[in-house]
């Protein structure tokens, strides 16, 4: 079995990008990362992506992607976890390296949401939860995760204000991010007087829509002796499934799925999670971001949005999140978050976040879910010695 | 043979005739004080259940052999709202039929049971009488034309609540009140409606129903005729020779409106709330078109227990929510393009 | 999201709440499952649910999906069935400055959606706490 390498990133910004199709997005990321190491010629690409079928009428991602990088005859193929498929894709790179089935695998996760007016991206996100239970009644994916956020402020008596400590986080650390799409700070006044969504939910407490792509190249051990690109290693690439909707679990308030892979994670690898030098967690909504924190036992329960007030997770701080603003600043382009994730991180730990650097990063995990923690993938990386 | 289960609806919500007025006439309110309107995720078949689920619970019948919707405001023109109702309660070795006669498709929907239930072909039958009546904006029938209803299973045995003695059915080709294909609102003749229509029809089936049962307007404890309006009901009553406090529990139109083919069915459900056994009870219902149908029932002692399983007319006339014009055009799906 | 033939499929699942019980150990499940969660049996048959329960949180949703944008702002519940199952529904008859949580609420099937003027109308489950 190899080990795995991230060699090279290409972050196309997220935002809205009208006059750039969902090909020009992931072709843009991938020449990015292709053309940082021209040496390493992939040879399987892989597209993570949740609705293009729906958004643009494209299936088959992976093969068009292929087909106009001129990567004729390499393994292509799209996979798709809902708002985890970034994660999924790069989880798929992992194993087909370790596998020692590939050497060079480009890794691309892109979604192009902007074209698509907003009932229709509710409904298309919302796929990611059950079409007969879900979707058909009349819920959206929002709204499943209002409900949560409702029983979490009932639980643990904390109030609406609390929780805009996650967001303000996130746009302060997008400001300094080049590829983030916020590039203004916020206050918890703007989060409190942003429109309701879906009561508690506000606008300001949700990931943006938006248009992006990000790539990876993953280099086989072989590979990065060869082309001297070992300085970020992916240590565990973990996955668990939890049940599908929020209503069929005991506890709506437990993110086992998170939980469950960050375990098995920690375990593979013999770290512990003290020794996190920074994590990219999947904070599409400000709940999301303080269950998955408790879920995952860096805060205790009902404590993630005081841990937030006193500075903790600053970049500066004991355990910096969300680096370049995670979901809520540096956007959510659902199938691609995944990738830019992993990306983010292999900037942290290459020294290459310049603004956003964490000042002697040599561990880090990344958490991407698909749904509600219905899948959730973790990686683990870490700076060679 | 008679009624083993009856389920009444009324939607919460309700327009204020002021409301009408205030709009189309700038003052002023209309016969009735204010009507029932439905919610517009509301409409005949998801009421039709409710008061259906009612009647059925009520009854603590198995199997129905028909049902039978009484409706102007089916959902769809062509596809029964009976068989979504039947799926709806299990129901699926029934006859299954929308009738449509204007006011009186309910009653209609009573006289069919009352059939299939005395020739032995159904043990029993579901009768429905339901509907989201519609006046055309600006029209004196806005005021009037509400929603709800109610459902009566009929049966045979012991179990009734209340046994049929008699019925009687009378009609003419009488156009008072129509509606054309593709057409969204009703049609009239405006005063036409009452002498010729609603009073000829009324008295006539009345005056044949009165002679075969041998009976006089005082030996019936109740009487409940249809309610275009507050006004009709009470009129055509006294002028039958009975009285107002035979006729006052079912009079409902000031409060909940006209429901159309629910009318007389809700007005006689109001009336069963409080009935006592022995009480015999008088329905006339009138359908535009036009006709009437004409009962005597006899209440049984069955009424004190079922009753309970019931949810009364009075309770869901009090529980109301007001909307102003401006909801109500949502509610009623006049603003839809 | 649903077409004609899809909800034909689902309607008794839609109208009566009908879900999954296990023949093996009873354990009844909505929505249905394809093998029993308690333990593991795949030997499971249609059940209906109970309709009445209460209501355990709820949210007032202004930005729905395109189908359902005719009716917003709407109530949609986290619904406890009497038998513990638990599942998403609109919360109708109710103020949404005035839903309680804790309510016990039951089933009434409303329109869901329809596929415009000409097409089918979509009826399914919702909740009310009314009597």
């Amino acid at each position: 079995m190899s080990k795995v390498f991230v060699a090279s990133a290409g972050l196309v910004q997220v935002g809205e990008h009208w006059s750039k199709s969902i090909l020009d997005l992931m072709a843009e990321a991938s020449l990015l990362a292709m053309n940082a190491l021209p040496d390493a010629k992939p040879d399987r690409v892989i597209v993570g992506n949740m609705f293009s079928g729906v958004g643009a009428s494209q299936e088959h991602l992976g093969a068009l992607l292929a087909s106009q990088l001129n990567l004729i005859g390499v393994p292509a193929y799209k996979v798709e976890a809902a708002c985890g498929s970034g994660g999924a894709a790069v989880h798929n790179a992992f194993l087909s390296i370790k596998a020692e089935e590939s050497d060079v695998v480009l890794v691309c996760g892109v979604e192009k949401m902007k074209d698509m007016e907003v009932g229709r991206v509710t409904a298309a996100l919302t796929m990611a939860d059950s079409a007969e239970y879900t979707q058909f009644p009349g819920g959206t994916f929002i709204s499943l995760n209002a409900l949560t956020h409702a029983l979490y402020l009932k639980k643990y008596g904390i109030s609406r204000e609390e929780m805009a400590g996650f967001p303000v986080l996130g746009h302060r650390n997008a400001a300094l991010s080049k590829h983030a799409m916020f590039k203004k700070a916020i206050t918890a006044e703007d989060v409190l007087r942003s429109p309701l969504i879906s009561d508690p939910i506000r606008l300001m407490d949700s990931s943006p829509v938006c248009d992006g792509a990000a790539a990876l190249l993953l280099l086989s051990e072989k590979k990065a002796k060869e082309l001297h690109a070992e300085a970020v290693e992916i240590l565990a690439s973990e996955v668990a499934a939890n049940l599908f909707s929020v209503y069929e679990r005991p506890d709506p308030l437990d993110y086992l799925a998170t939980r469950t892979a960050a375990t098995r994670a920690l375990e593979r690898t013999g770290l512990k999670l003290d020794q996190m030098d920074f994590m990219e967690t999947h904070d599409a909504f400000s709940i999301t971001a303080a269950l998955t924190l408790e879920s995952l036992g860096v805060c205790k329960p009902g404590k993630a949005p005081h841990d937030v007030s006193t500075g903790r997770f600053d970049l500066t701080g004991e355990l910096p999140l969300n680096t370049f603003g995670g979901l809520k600043g540096r956007g959510h382009p659902v199938g691609a978050t995944g990738v830019y994730q992993v990306a983010e991180a292999y900037l942290q730990l290459s020294e290459k976040a310049e603004k956003n650097q964490v000042k002697g990063a040599k561990i880090g995990l990344t958490h991407n879910m698909g749904g509600l923690d219905t899948t959730t993938f973790i990686h683990i990386l870490r700076r060679a010695a | 043979m008679g009624i083993l289960g009856y389920g009444a609806y009324v939607p919460l919500y309700r327009l204020p005739t002021t409301e009408v007025a205030r709009v189309w006439r700038g003052e002023g309110a209309g016969p009735n004080k204010e009507k029932a309107v439905a919610h517009d995720d509301e409409d005949t078949f998801t009421m039709a259940c409710e008061m259906a689920r009612r009647a059925v619970r009520m009854a603590g019948v198995d199997k129905l052999g028909a049902v039978l919707v009484g409706t102007e405001s089916k959902p769809y023109v062509v596809k029964p709202t009976s068989t979504i109702l039947a799926q709806a309660l299990g129901q699926h070795f029934s006859l299954a039929a929308d009738l449509e006669f204007a006011c009186k498709a309910g009653t209609e929907a009573m006289q069919f049971n009352i059939a299939l239930v005395a020739s032995g072909m159904i043990p029993a039958g579901l009768a429905v009488g339901v509907d989201t009546a519609q006046g055309r904006p600006g029209d004196e029938l806005e005021y009037t034309a509400g929603s709800g209803g109610a459902a009566y299973v009929i049966g045979k045995g012991r179990d009734s609540l209340a046994t049929f003695e008699a019925s009687t059915s009378y009609v003419s080709d009488t156009g008072d009140f129509w509606r054309r294909p593709g057409e969204k609102f009703p049609s009239h003749l405006g005063r036409f409606t009452g002498e010729p229509a609603y009073f000829h029809h009324v008295e006539s089936c009345m005056k044949a129903h009165l002679e075969e049962t041998g009976h006089k307007p005082s030996d019936y404890s109740w009487a409940v005729f249809h309610q275009p309006n507050p006004r009709f009901p009470v009129e055509v009553g006294l002028k039958l020779g009975f009285k107002m406090e035979q006729m006052e529990p079912g009079l409902l139109n000031t409060v909940i409106g006209n429901t159309y083919a629910g009318s007389s069915l809700i007005g006689l459900a109001a009336t069963l709330d409080v009935a006592k056994p022995g009480d015999r009870i008088l329905i006339c219902s009138f359908g535009s078109g036009a006709g009437s149908d004409a009962f005597t029932l006899e209440v049984t002692d069955r009424i004190l227990e079922k009753r309970k399983l019931g949810v009364s007319v009075r309770s869901m006339v009090d529980r109301s929510v007001k909307v102003d014009y401006a909801v109500y055009t949502r509610f009623r799906g006049k603003l839809q393009d | 999201m649903v077409n004609p033939i899809s909800y034909w499929r689902l309607k008794d699942r839609y109208f009566n709440l009908v879900g999954s019980k296990c023949k093996k150990c009873g354990a009844e499940w909505f929505p249905p499952v394809k093998v029993c969660r308690k333990c593991g049996s795949q030997e499971l048959g249609d059940h209906e649910m109970p309709h009445t329960g209460k209501l355990l949180t709820h949210t007032v949703l202004r930005e729905p999906a395109d189908e359902f944008k005719r009716y917003a702002p709407y109530i949609l519940g986290l619904v406890e069935l009497d038998n513990g199952q638990r599942l998403l529904a609109q919360i109708v008859d109710v103020d949404i400055t005035s839903v309680q949580n804790g309510t016990p609420v039951r089933l009434t099937l409303r329109k869901l959606t329809e596929d415009g003027k000409k097409g089918t109308i979509y009826y399914g489950y919702k909740f009310t706490p009314l009597p």
